[in-house]
């Protein structure tokens, strides 16, 4: 063979694997999302062709399951967090990228830290604590112990965004007479809006799919969607199309928002350690 | 305002923040650690026995010693076939074009997935009479289908590697895909001229540009792996038995299960030693460059 058509080969090959890999990587999720529209029938059959059908995204939010009420408590118990988080973590970055302040790298390592504090280590305290003022099993209480895992990384990716900012634009402003809050407004909070619909974007998804917190912390009224998944075992084990419809509502909405912010999804895991 | 003073308020809702939902849940789980600490047991949470509750662990309590020998098997299973996989499909995936650009992009789902999610599927697929896996061997292998795969201790271990696996290569993968983008063109190119072949270009220059990305991965992964606790829970739940049973789950047991918070938080505190180290070289990529 010449030494194009050994190229030309070579890049068939390279090229079908790249197609298997992906496909293997999407396997779990194409299974979910097939069982999803089979009927109970179906689904204990293996079939790859099948009549699809939307009855089991009904009866996941029809009784007993009643997933709706859980679908609340996960948005509002996520937007929520999202909303306090933003804000108060936009502040620090700020406050960290322009100034230097006293016990700065301490700050930052602690933050950096938080990150990496086991979550079951985390709510320990806090369920001995909830459970004395009678905050378990309420939303706002979940709220709370989410802030824990998302303020880490919603002040360090701003800051990251803060820190691509230049700082010509503040200067000048300030030259000309205005306050440094009227330059955080006017000029900062513009520039970063990107980086703080990433960030918020970002956050959202950690508290989405947040289990372990609301696993020990609610047990009826503030239930959210992945600890709903539980319900669905019949007298006879798993109900695998109902589980998967929930599956479904669970995953879909964060693989769209995942696809909007994907160019910074490894910055913001990384926190920076990879640019 | 002065700058001075307003520098500090910025900072400041953050650092209450982080201090009431982190710092003291970890300093109050480090008191815990040292109380006779049952749930049940109104007052006990005040009642101070010094270290028993970590003698107990090392000296009495073999359930801990198997969360430790299953977390660490696991951590290390995970994180080394996490990364070479990740690096693979890195290489693959690395160049310009569009069939791989795509593939990048799809590559984000799996890491959208939350964890618990991905056990549920990992435990459908695996099931005995109508899993995909099953069915798959069935055709392939017949005489492993007949294989409960999470009844078997070392299977249903393997099953949860493999969940962990699929659900972090992706993140990696990218990670890697950028790591590989920074490697000079130059000195690929001339380690080629030079007459390297593709292997030796990889070995001697590829990988050891990669270092630091590497390095940053895989703490990151230790990190993580070493906390796994929501796929094990919805995928088997421990078991069967206690072989899968990880550190955070062991602590989970027996401070919600059992009420005996006092000693959960110390074995959680045991885990939190190696997290400290573990961040204090992660805190050094992070903060190299500035």
């Amino acid at each position: 063979m010449s030494g194009i058509r050994v190229r030309r080969f070579l890049a068939a090959v390279r090229a079908a694997l790249v197609v298997i890999a992906i496909f293997v990587m999407l396997i779990p999720i194409i299974w979910i999302f097939l069982a999803a529209f089979k009927n109970h029938v179906d689904v204990y059959q293996l079939k790859l062709f099948f009549t699809p059908t939307l009855d089991n995204f009904a009866t996941v939010f029809e009784p007993p399951y009643l997933l709706g009420p859980k679908l609340l408590n996960s948005t509002l118990v996520a937007l929520a967090t999202v909303a306090v988080a933003i804000p108060v973590a936009t502040m620090a970055a700020y406050g960290f990228s322009r100034f230097r302040l006293i016990g700065e790298t301490a700050m930052l390592v602690v933050i950096l830290a938080t990150q990496f504090v086991p979550a079951v280590v985390i709510i320990l305290p806090f369920f001995v604590m909830f459970r004395d003022i009678g905050l378990l099993d309420t939303r706002i209480g979940l709220i709370l112990v989410n802030l824990a895992i998302v303020m880490p990384f919603a002040i360090w990716m701003i800051k990251g965004f803060i820190d691509g900012i230049p700082l010509d634009t503040e200067e000048a402003a300030m030259v000309d007479g205005s306050s440094r809050l009227g330059v955080i407004r006017d000029i900062v909070l513009p520039m970063a809006a990107p980086g703080l619909l990433t960030a918020g974007i970002f956050c959202f998804i950690i508290a989405w799919n947040e289990f372990l917190f609301a696993l020990i912390l609610t047990n009826k009224h503030s239930v959210t969607l992945p600890i709903g998944l539980a319900l669905f075992k019949g007298e006879e084990g798993d109900l695998w199309n109902l589980l998967s419809a929930a599956g479904i509502i669970i995953m879909a909405p964060m693989f769209v928002l995942a696809l909007i912010i994907r160019e910074y999804f490894v910055r913001g895991m990384t926190m920076g350690a990879v640019r | 305002m002065r700058d001075d003073t307003l520098k500090y308020l910025l900072v400041l809702p953050a650092v209450l923040v982080v201090s009431a939902t982190a710092v003291w849940p970890l300093a109050e789980s480090l008191r815990l650690s040292f109380t006779v600490g049952r749930l049940n047991r109104p007052g006990s949470l005040d009642q101070y026995l010094g270290f028993e509750n970590f003698s107990w662990a090392f000296m009495e309590d073999p359930a801990f010693w198997n969360s430790v020998w299953v977390t660490a098997v696991y951590t290390v299973a995970t994180v080394g076939l996490t990364t070479v996989l990740a690096l693979g499909l890195a290489l693959l995936l690395a160049p310009e074009g569009r069939l791989r650009s795509t593939a990048r992009t799809l590559l984000i789902l799996p890491f959208a997935m939350s964890p618990a999610l991905i056990g549920v599927s990992f435990r459908f697929m695996f099931n005995p009479e109508f899993g995909l896996f099953d069915a798959f061997f069935g055709l392939m292998l017949p005489p492993l289908a007949e294989i409960s795969w999470l009844a078997n201790p070392t299977l249903a271990f393997a099953v949860c590697v493999m969940a962990d696996v699929w659900g972090w290569i992706p993140f990696l993968t990218l990670v890697l895909i950028g790591g590989l983008a920074a490697v000079p063109r130059e000195t690929i190119e001339a380690a080629r001229i030079d007459g390297a072949n593709a292997w030796r270009v990889f070995r001697d220059v590829t990988l050891p540009q990669m270092g630091p990305v590497l390095a940053v991965v895989v703490i990151l992964k230790t990190i993580f792996s070493l906390k796994t606790f929501d796929q094990i829970f919805m995928l088997t739940n421990g078991g069967p038995g206690t072989a899968t049973q990880t550190l955070s789950h062991y602590i989970y047991f027996n401070g919600m299960k059992y009420g005996q918070i006092g000693y959960a938080a110390s074995v959680a505190w045991l885990m939190v030693i190696p997290m400290i180290i573990l961040t204090y070289f992660y805190a050094k990529f992070v903060f190299r460059k500035e």
